[in-house]
């Protein structure tokens, strides 16, 4: 029980802190935005208006929008951007290697006296539910899943066909992609085994190859 | 198994690798077992090139081109007419240029965006321009015109810099752009 709440906390803390950074970044583009230098001449011309010594020249506009181009010109200095703290990318990293870590808690949190070659029949009827293992390997799949479908809507870009095998996006996907099935087959097989089924050394195989492939392009 | 024989064996390779990493002489075996991160591309580290070639525009990572590319643009003959202007260097200095860039060339990184050129240029004709790889274009085939020749702030696709935020660190990582004049503009 104590561990659910802790996980349950952990992930709402994590989508609170998403939040909070998507709206941080904003934040700072906003104190970043200025008025539109046009704006401002217009403003200054208004006053200049109202003064009476003004003669309304005809290429008023055309003025007013050449000083705004000029003034326009590196509106935002490079040197004080700030990267955001939270975006698409980052996300799809932060999954990947919390699977990562969820694999190995999940692995930590077996049962000991679980069959993994000759497996028989046992009288105690097997817990497919329910166990702290069960719910982080559910955890753990259900984080690749979301780690696969990240990587694929934020680094579409990054991999082709043509590049062949040797490009490092394309082993990235293909490794990544072979880990997740790994893991939800290895969590299939399980939960739909009423008699103690080998199913550790496919899930443990699905996170190395899973690793193996954020190495690749971290 | 047992878990504690588990985690007793991943231990182990865990103190394995931490050891094994500092015998390791191999580039691979280096790229394997660092915790570094080596996504983009190896910063400029040699202080000849960087000042002889930042003299007058970026000074391009090596990675960013494989070592037929350096050769083939890096010598005397070349250089003469490097890209219509005349770069003419001693030849002491040449050399160690030359040197510095061959050794750390795509195709002699195992930084994963040098991987990527290195793969992508391994057959076909030498690259001579970073803005004519495949991958290079690819990259930037989306932003509209007007953001890069028609921006004041930009002009060319051959200033990294202006848009890359953290270019000269290696890192040109889509976060860390900023567009001059297009602050906004996402890919």
């Amino acid at each position: 029980m104590g561990l659910k709440i802790s996980v349950a906390s952990v992930a709402a803390g994590i989508f609170i802190a998403a939040s909070t950074g998507t709206a941080c970044a904003d934040d700072d583009n906003a104190k970043n935005l200025d008025f539109p230098s046009a704006a401002n001449i217009y403003t200054q011309d208004h006053r200049y208006l109202e003064s009476g010594i003004f003669k309304p020249p005809a290429f008023l506009l055309a003025a007013n929008e050449g000083d705004a181009t000029k003034q326009q010109v590196d509106v935002i200095p490079a040197a004080e951007f700030r990267p955001p703290l939270i975006s698409g990318s980052k996300v799809h990293q932060y999954l990947g290697l919390s699977t990562v870590a969820l694999a190995g808690l999940t692995m930590l949190a077996a049962p000991e006296n679980e069959c993994e070659q000759s497996c028989t029949s046992q009288s105690e009827p097997r817990q497919t539910s329910g166990t702290t293992h069960t719910r982080l390997a559910r955890a753990t799949a259900a984080m690749a899943v979301a780690t696969v479908v990240t990587g694929l809507i934020y680094h579409w870009d990054d991999f082709h066909l043509e590049d062949g095998f040797a490009d490092p996006d394309n082993q990235h996907v293909m490794l990544a992609g072979a880990g997740t099935l790994l893991m939800l087959y290895a969590v299939n097989k399980s939960a739909h085994s009423s008699v103690p089924t080998s199913h550790a050394g496919i899930a443990e195989l699905g996170a190395v190859t899973m690793l193996f492939a954020i190495k690749l392009t971290w | 198994m047992q878990t504690k024989y588990k985690v007793a064996s991943l231990l182990s390779i865990a103190l394995s690798v931490i050891s094994f990493h500092a015998l390791a002489e191999q580039d691979f075996l280096d790229w394997l077992f660092t915790f570094e991160r080596q996504k983009n591309f190896k910063p400029v580290t040699n202080k000849q090139y960087q000042e002889e070639c930042g003299a007058c525009h970026f000074a391009y990572q090596p990675g960013l081109l494989p070592a037929k590319s350096w050769e083939a643009l890096l010598n005397a003959k070349a250089l003469r007419k490097h890209f219509g202007v005349n770069a003419e260097l001693d030849d002491d200095t040449l050399k160690v240029i030359r040197e510095y860039a061959v050794e750390n060339a795509a195709d002699k990184s195992w930084h994963k965006r040098s991987r990527k050129i290195a793969v992508a240029t391994e057959e076909g004709p030498t690259p001579l321009r970073i803005t004519e790889l495949r991958y290079i274009s690819r990259k930037h085939h989306d932003i509209p015109e007007k953001m890069i020749k028609g921006n004041k702030g930009v002009k060319s696709l051959s200033f990294c810099d202006k848009c890359h935020t953290q270019a000269e660190l290696g890192v040109y990582d889509a976060d860390t752009v900023n567009i001059p004049n297009y602050p906004n503009w996402n890919d």
